[in-house]
């Protein structure tokens, strides 16, 4: 919901200026294209050298307090990515960050479980899930925060096609504006617009399959000096 | 016997990594760095034998140069400065705190490791400490132990959080957690 | 690898390790065994000459590294101040500065793998008496290859923290970075024992 901004930040990414409105965006770009800093600060993780990022006009990078009701990003391992030893912990965390009492928060956390229809993970060891299990806690970590934009970070890595077609699922129902960082088409299929990102600028912007074919016809056409190797 | 040499060395980058990233918070909001509970959390987790060679891993590499200790800090120079009674400490107060934690078998993982980080990663840590100042500065020993004395409560808090999370530890990799076996 | 060895060349970077901690062994007890606030002053002034050979830029990045001795220099003022011992305690601190000052020297100035060398040197006496010491090499290496890596992933860690709390990240993140120490450790230790092992001959 409405992205705005313009800076040049530690020459990874240079002077960009955005506004992203579509529910539904996608972000590719080979590795090192800047794609992980653009998420890191849409969701306030890092400030810019220069310009600002203000979402749904919350300055993301000061304004922590109001940053985490605005903005939820998943990142791509969950073993890097949750904190507590169990499912109701690692749910009610963000919730008492966002102020309510110990209670409350276990309570919305029993209600996020419901809402998947896995009330039992409550008192379950995080270790005792699967890794596919363990994906799920963190959408739902962040989908308890109720936040208007959600970021993903390539959330899918590793995981069989099955599961990544459940959690795609889950999150198309999502009403949140997504911000799909990928360097992966399929993943961003049927979505609105995509941006392509390309040592720091933007390589091309517009409706996603458009968009998304050109990237693809740019990769298959690199040979093997372009690989990451 | 890999798998030894490796928790070893891996407990080793975790002292460092400790120091190294940003203070963690308190519930109250106090900042603390935490390189001190990974010096506990080697004898608590490893035992005695393997959490002192950890921790004399760790201190040979930062005597070879790296800027391991918190806030960066390393090389020789810090051996002949006045907290090398502490540095001379680490490897033993993880070996007493790794042989209470052995010896304490039979009791629960928590209140074991805390009695065990208290007695050898305060207790025992401090005595070498303080008798480093008094020879490197010429104090006595109470005007050392004074100047120590403010550490002293954040350090029981430490001890207290090694114990949560040898515990946490025991229930999330039970194997892991060789002062047990 | 990140060591504190300086990259300003020095004359000192070309002798040979062993010699220089012999080297500072010997000028440490040197210092210790004087006790006059002449021979102090004329100690650092003496190191303080060796830090200028090089230039102005490394006199500077000694200093830089010398910054945590001035707490306990003042420390020891204070204390004999309070006992009316301001010449001993003079004294004191500047063996102290100077000590570290040449402590310091002989790290900017010796690379990583040559100080190596000089510790397995010296664990050689314990590998005749059938102590194997080749494991002791390879968790050098160990640790030194995965502080940056366990550093990453703490980081990343510290973010998912960030990323839903306004809050300094708190004690609890120190458990999932301990995971990553253990399960890390299984890994290598699969990988190891897949090539071979610790085989001693």
């Amino acid at each position: 919901m409405g992205v705005t901004h313009g800076f040049g930040s530690r020459t990874v990414l240079r002077d960009l200026t955005l506004s992203l409105t579509e529910p539904r965006i996608g972000i590719v770009g080979r590795n090192g294209s800047g794609k992980t800093t653009l998420s890191r600060l849409i969701a306030g993780l890092i400030a810019p050298d220069a310009g600002q990022v203000t979402v749904a006009g919350v300055a993301v990078a000061k304004d922590r307090k109001a940053a985490i009701r605005t903005v939820g990003i998943l990142f791509q391992n969950p073993d890097h990515q949750i904190i507590f030893p169990t499912v109701e912990e690692e749910l009610a965390f963000g919730l008492r960050q966002l102020g309510q009492d110990k209670t409350a928060a276990r309570a919305g956390a029993r209600a996020m479980l419901a809402r998947f229809g896995r009330v039992d993970w409550s008192e379950r060891p995080v270790a005792s899930l699967s890794q596919g299990q363990r994906h799920l806690v963190c959408l739902m970590s962040v989908l308890a925060m109720t936040p208007r934009v959600i970021i993903l970070d390539e959330p899918f890595a590793g995981l069989d096609l099955p599961t990544t077609r459940a959690l795609r699922r889950y999150l198309a129902a999502v009403p949140a504006q997504i911000i799909h960082v990928s360097h992966d088409i399929a993943a961003l299929a049927g979505y609105d617009r995509a941006i392509w990102l390309e040592g720091g600028g933007v390589a091309a912007d517009g409706p996603a399959d458009a968009t998304l074919a050109a990237y693809l016809q740019a990769m298959e056409a690199m040979g093997d000096a372009d690989a990451d190797l | 016997m890999e798998r030894q040499v490796t928790l070893i060395a891996l407990f080793a980058a975790l002292i460092a990594v400790l120091g190294l990233v940003p203070k963690f918070a308190l519930a109250s909001g106090i900042p603390i760095t935490a390189q001190g509970m990974g010096i506990m959390l080697c004898g608590t987790v490893l035992g005695a034998r393997r959490g002192a060679l950890a921790v004399l891993l760790f201190l040979g590499l930062v005597a070879l140069g790296l800027p391991l200790l918190a806030g960066g800090r390393g090389g020789l120079g810090v051996f002949a400065g006045p907290t090398v009674g502490f540095l001379i400490g680490f490897p033993i107060a993880a070996f007493v705190t790794g042989l209470i934690m052995e010896r304490m078998r039979g009791a629960p993982v928590f209140p074991a490791a805390i009695i065990a980080a208290v007695i050898g990663g305060i207790v025992v840590l401090y005595i070498p400490g303080i008798l480093g100042m008094v020879a490197m500065l010429d104090l006595t020993v109470t005007q050392a132990t004074l100047s120590m004395a403010p550490f002293i409560p954040g350090d029981l808090i430490k001890a207290g959080l090694a114990a949560a999370l040898t515990s946490a530890l025991y229930k999330a990799r039970p194997s892991s957690v060789l002062s047990r076996a | 690898m990140l060591t504190l060895t300086s990259e300003i060349r020095t004359p000192y970077h070309r002798i040979r390790a062993g010699a220089k901690l012999a080297g500072l062994c010997a000028a440490t007890v040197g210092l210790v065994v004087l006790d006059s606030l002449a021979a102090m002053l004329l100690a650092n002034a003496a190191v303080a000459g060796l830090y200028l050979v090089p230039g102005r830029a490394f006199l500077r990045a000694g200093l830089g590294l010398l910054k945590p001795v001035w707490f306990f220099v003042a420390l020891v003022m204070l204390w004999h101040g309070l006992t009316g011992d301001l010449m001993a305690g003079a004294v004191i601190a500047l063996r102290l500065i100077a000590a570290v000052a040449l402590a310091n020297l002989v790290t900017m100035t010796s690379r990583f793998d040559d100080l190596v060398e000089v510790v397995m040197w010296g664990l050689a006496p314990l590998a005749r008496l059938g102590v194997n010491t080749a494991p002791i090499g390879f968790a050098i290496v160990l640790v030194v290859r995965f502080i940056p890596v366990m550093l990453d992933k703490a980081r990343l860690l510290i973010d998912a923290w960030r990323a839903r709390s306004p809050r300094r990240p708190g004690w609890q993140v120190a458990l999932p970075i301990t995971l990553v120490a253990v399960d890390d450790a299984e890994h290598v230790a699969e990988a190891l024992r897949a090539r071979g092992g610790f085989d001693m001959d």
